[in-house]
């Protein structure tokens, strides 16, 4: 096998493997789809071709495998679409593993042009569209190397390196090029159906259940996987938001878990009031990912409406409807991969506003209730601790103070024991925020403050234009009943370990991945013929900055740019022309440098013979020696060698020649000029 | 009549040809399927990876034009020729191609608008660098061959479209007739063996040594006996006996036209070729076209071109490529 052939292969196979790689991505793919192709990709680039001898008998796989993916669908359990890709995937993955000939080649790049375009249906992630321009490039080198070893003659090297130079330089203009199609392509279709979620690899880690148990493991606190993306408006513009986002509430405590008293308050509404609000709400519009895992909605607290859910699916995004239910909680109707929803909270520094009247009985009872088998060191220690402090603020943060000082934070904990939250303020001495929360929330009980357990998400990280939380962001806290003022939170566990607890790397490289994925997402996946308009619009009428920002230091504006890139392509364009039209042979010039060296030696007055030609006088002053012959030989050389013998003169050598001639026949003409006065 | 009728046509099709014609390959139908596919799919679900693919594939349309053409520009090319080209073989053909200025990849050279059939290729032409490219084409029928320009095409850079270009180059080529086998016996001898009939000019055999004479201007110098030469001071050479040597006068009887003409021109083509290789002398009597009888590579030559000539116009000098 030539040199050229074997790398071509590999650049085929690869370039197979990244289009199956960006349907892979979207994590929807059947386990064993991955391992069958990614078996047929490594024992092709390791150039054992398994089928070469029997690929009519093999073919007969890929009909046992379609059967298998449509009983898969017809079941249910099979997207079509993913079943269409898995499909296309194994195809490739038999061609792969077949005999290389041109038949073969073009269906391996058939199948891997139906790869990425199923890859585009099934995930919206950036590694897609990375994958999209390496399958790009690597399957038009493997096109081009099979183009010229085609053309070369048997036995010949296939010059690789001399294709790739200009290959790059055409890959890379197509590259240019879809970009510039991709912005000015008026989108004719309004409503984007493109995929909004894909479950990517992994399980989801958060959620919420309807109760929280004391005693488990904090694991969580150490995921940094993104779950919640927000933007504000009002935007706080601070790169750690530090803000409480609330999920749901519980009020009943039984020694070992937390639950909420009550049902559902509202089965099905598209958008829900949970408190009144105001002129200052803050409006957010969140996106929680497929890792959050749970229906649930996350707000900041204090939520006050939320609604215009969107369900995120596979196959594109719907409206749907919401559920409120005790605790608070309110709830997507439908389960999807993940959901966009808007919602206005109260600002952060206010309390809820709810009164205690306006609660329903059942949550007005739990609020004091206390566990039957609660320690009786419990109400002792925070009667100590409190020392007489009866305001129900004031009591929650001098509480919440002495756990801060007195006790350690820690994820790793014994495992179930009797009394939790004994074993916590008593044995241990360590726990996680629930057990902060739980302990500070009963302490209050105890001494006949109302108070409850919120649970939700501590955090906010800046990624561009807004706010994302992870997994590890999960957090509990305590709601304190302030009359006048409602629900205030009030947190016990420490501020150094509200937020996250995972790896600093892998947070900053996550965060990298999510600031990048997000202007992926809002300038291809989300780009919509509004876009459109806005960036003509820049173009034409680009917006006009406040009198008092505006600096002289500024740069231009882009339809500046712009002009002056055209004006530079144009310039560009003329004199290369001009370029050209310089360097183009003039017809008949060898003729007229003649006609210009018979004028000059007629005004010299030369003696010519009647039809005497150039090199004839040439020849003949040679042979009398005459003065001038040294002078005409280089001119009759160069004059022959251009007319004949198809080296034209250069730019400027007529006319240096004629130069030299013309000098040479002035300083002839004094030594006859006297002899002529003479006679 | 029909001949000058087609070759009229030729030159028609050769003014109205456009500079360049682009034929999309079987790849290129699958790829423009799967982009109009692409293309319908993004602007029903308005999915802009859609789009962005979309995007990728007509650019690499794109791109694949602009670099085809800059293959095709600034070509210059030149005919080598054939040594010998018979109706109904392959004969090899060359042309010498070169390019001014950058590289050119994949390109595939034959003649435009002729009934040659068959291609050359070069994979990659180095700029400045004359390459030769050799081709085996095939002739259906003898006869002078009118060769209008030299088509040259490429699907650099992916495959998907083979675009072509025609380079003028006026030229002709004479296809010889048809090598076939003789059926048909030569018929008797104009003259029988120059042995028995002591014919004193027929003496460049390879027998018995019959004397010696002085070198001619033009003879082979192989036939100079260097001894006696030496001693005379002058060029002598030896004339040996041909002893089996006979004389032929092949016929190609007038009024014959198609098919039969074609099939005794085939035939007498066929006869000269194995007289001449049996060391003897054929000559030719075709109407007006008529040769002396000779012997030798250069007269199988002219008694081909004859009958390659037969039913044609005069040729116009000697300017065919073969």
């Amino acid at each position: 096998m030539r040199r050229g052939t074997r790398l071509r292969l590999v650049l085929r196979d690869l370039a197979s493997g990244c289009a199956f790689a960006s349907m892979a991505v979207s994590g929807q793919l059947p386990v064993w789809t991955l391992v069958l192709y990614g078996v047929a990709l490594l024992c092709a680039l390791a150039g054992r071709r398994l089928f070469a001898k029997r690929a009519r008998i093999t073919a007969l796989l890929l009909l046992g495998v379609a059967v298998l993916l449509g009983l898969n669908v017809l079941n249910g359990a099979l997207n079509i679409v993913v079943a269409a890709c898995a499909f296309a995937g194994l195809i490739s993955g038999h061609r792969l593993l077949s005999a290389p000939d041109a038949a073969t080649d073009g269906q391996v790049h058939l199948s891997g042009l139906l790869m990425v375009a199923g890859g585009a249906a099934l995930s919206g992630e950036i590694i897609y569209g990375l994958f999209l321009v390496a399958f790009g490039v690597l399957a038009s080198m493997a096109l081009a190397l099979g183009v010229v070893e085609a053309a070369v003659p048997e036995g010949e090297p296939v010059p690789v390196r001399s294709v790739m130079p200009p290959l790059a330089t055409g890959v890379g203009f197509a590259v240019a090029g879809a970009v510039a199609f991709f912005i000015l392509f008026p989108r004719l279709n309004w409503n984007m159906t493109g995929p909004r979620a894909s479950p990517g690899f992994g399980e989801p880690t958060t959620g919420f259940s309807n109760t929280v148990r004391l005693g488990g493991a904090g694991t969580i606190k150490g995921n940094p996987r993104v779950v919640l993306r927000a933007t504000l408006n009002p935007d706080p513009g601070v790169e750690a938001l530090n803000a409480y986002w609330v999920g749901r509430t519980y009020d009943v405590f039984d020694g070992q878990e937390w639950t909420t008293a009550g049902g559902v308050r509202h089965a099905r509404e598209a958008m829900l009031t949970l408190r009144p609000g105001g002129d200052s709400l803050v409006h957010q519009r969140i996106e929680l990912l497929p890792a959050y895992g749970g229906r649930t909605l996350i707000a900041l607290e204090t939520p006050s409406r939320l609604g215009n859910a969107f369900l995120n699916s596979t196959t594109g995004s719907r409206r749907t409807f919401l559920q409120e239910l005790s605790g608070g909680e309110v709830r997507v109707l439908e389960a999807g991969l993940g959901y966009s929803y808007e919602a206005y909270s109260l600002p952060p520094e206010k309390g809820s506003g709810d009164s205690f009247r306006g609660l329903p009985p059942i949550e007005q009872d739990a609020l004091l209730t206390l566990p039957e088998t609660v320690d009786p060191r419990v109400a002792q220690t925070a009667a100590r601790v409190l020392n007489g402090e009866r305001e129900p603020l004031a009591a929650a943060q001098k509480l919440a103070q002495w756990l801060q000082r007195e006790y350690a934070y820690t994820l790793e904990l014994g495992g179930d024991v009797e009394d939790p939250l004994a074993d916590f303020l008593f044995s241990r001495k360590a726990g996680h925020c629930e057990h902060f929360a739980t302990a500070l929330t009963l302490m209050l009980r105890t001494q006949g403050i109302r108070a409850r357990l919120a649970t939700g998400f501590f955090g906010g990280e800046r990624i561009n234009d807004g706010y994302i939380l992870r997994a590890g962001d999960a957090h509990a806290w305590t709601h304190v009943l302030v009359p006048g003022r409602g629900f205030v939170t009030v947190d016990a566990t420490p501020p150094a370990h509200r937020p996250s607890q995972g790896s600093r790397f892998l947070e900053r490289l996550l965060a990298l991945y999510e600031a990048v994925e997000s202007r992926w997402r809002n300038s291809v996946v989300d780009y919509s013929f509004r876009d459109q308009l806005d960036v003509a619009r820049a173009f034409m009428r680009p917006t006009r900055e406040p009198e008092s920002s505006t600096t002289r230091g500024g740069l231009p504006p882009p339809r500046a740019w712009g002009v002056a890139l055209v004006a530079g392509l144009g310039v560009y364009l003329v004199w290369r022309a001009l370029e050209r039209l310089s360097r183009r042979a003039r017809p008949l010039e060898a003729t007229r440098f003649l006609d210009a060296v018979e004028a000059q030696l007629a005004a010299a007055r030369v003696p010519r013979r009647e039809g005497e030609t150039l090199e004839d006088l040439h020849a003949r002053l040679a042979r009398e020696g005459h003065r001038l012959s040294p002078v005409i030989a280089p001119v009759t050389q160069r004059y022959l060698e251009a007319r004949f013998g198809g080296r034209p003169l250069r730019s400027g050598e007529a006319e240096r020649l004629l130069r030299t001639l013309k000098h040479a026949l002035e300083e002839a003409r004094p030594s006859s000029a006297p002899r002529a006065r003479a006679s | 009549m029909t001949r000058r009728l087609e070759q009229r046509w030729a030159r028609l099709r050769a003014w109205l040809r456009p500079p360049r014609s682009l034929k999309v390959t079987r790849v290129g139908r699958t790829y423009l399927v799967v982009t109009f596919g692409v293309g319908l799919g993004a602007l029903n679900t308005g999915n802009n990876l859609l789009y962005l693919l979309l995007g990728m594939l007509l650019s690499m349309v794109v791109v694949s034009g602009v670099l085809s053409e800059r293959c095709l520009r600034d070509l210059t090319v030149r005919r080598v020729g054939t040594d010998a080209a018979f109706a109904g073989e392959p004969f090899a053909f060359r042309w010498a191609v070169s390019r001014g200025r950058g590289h050119a990849f994949a390109l595939t050279l034959s003649e435009a608008d002729t009934p040659l059939s068959g291609e050359g290729g070069v994979g990659y032409l180095r700029a400045g660098a004359e390459h030769v490219v050799r081709a085996n084409l095939t002739a259906p029928r003898r006869g002078p061959v009118a060769l209008t320009g030299v088509r040259v095409t490429t699907t650099w850079p992916l495959g998907l479209f083979a675009k072509t270009r025609v380079l003028p180059l006026p030229g002709s080529l004479l296809v010889y007739p048809r090598r076939g086998y003789a059926c048909r016996d030569p018929g008797e001898a104009v003259r029988g063996p120059v042995g028995d009939a002591g014919n004193p000019r027929r003496n460049d055999g390879t027998g018995d040594v019959t004397g010696l004479r002085e070198l001619a201007e033009g003879e082979d110098a192989r036939r100079v006996h260097w001894l006696k030469s030496a001693s005379l001071g002058r060029l002598l050479r030896v004339e040996r006996e041909r002893e089996e040597r006979r004389t032929w006068v092949l016929t190609v009887e007038p009024g014959l036209e198609g098919a039969p003409l074609e099939h005794r021109i085939e035939e007498v083509a066929a006869l000269a070729h194995r007289l001449l290789e049996e060391g003897h002398d054929v000559g030719l009597e075709a109407g007006a076209r008529g040769l002396r009888p000779a012997g030798g590579a250069a007269q199988e030559r002219l008694i081909l071109r004859a009958l390659a000539w037969l039913g044609f116009e005069d040729p116009q000098g000697d300017e065919e490529a073969a």
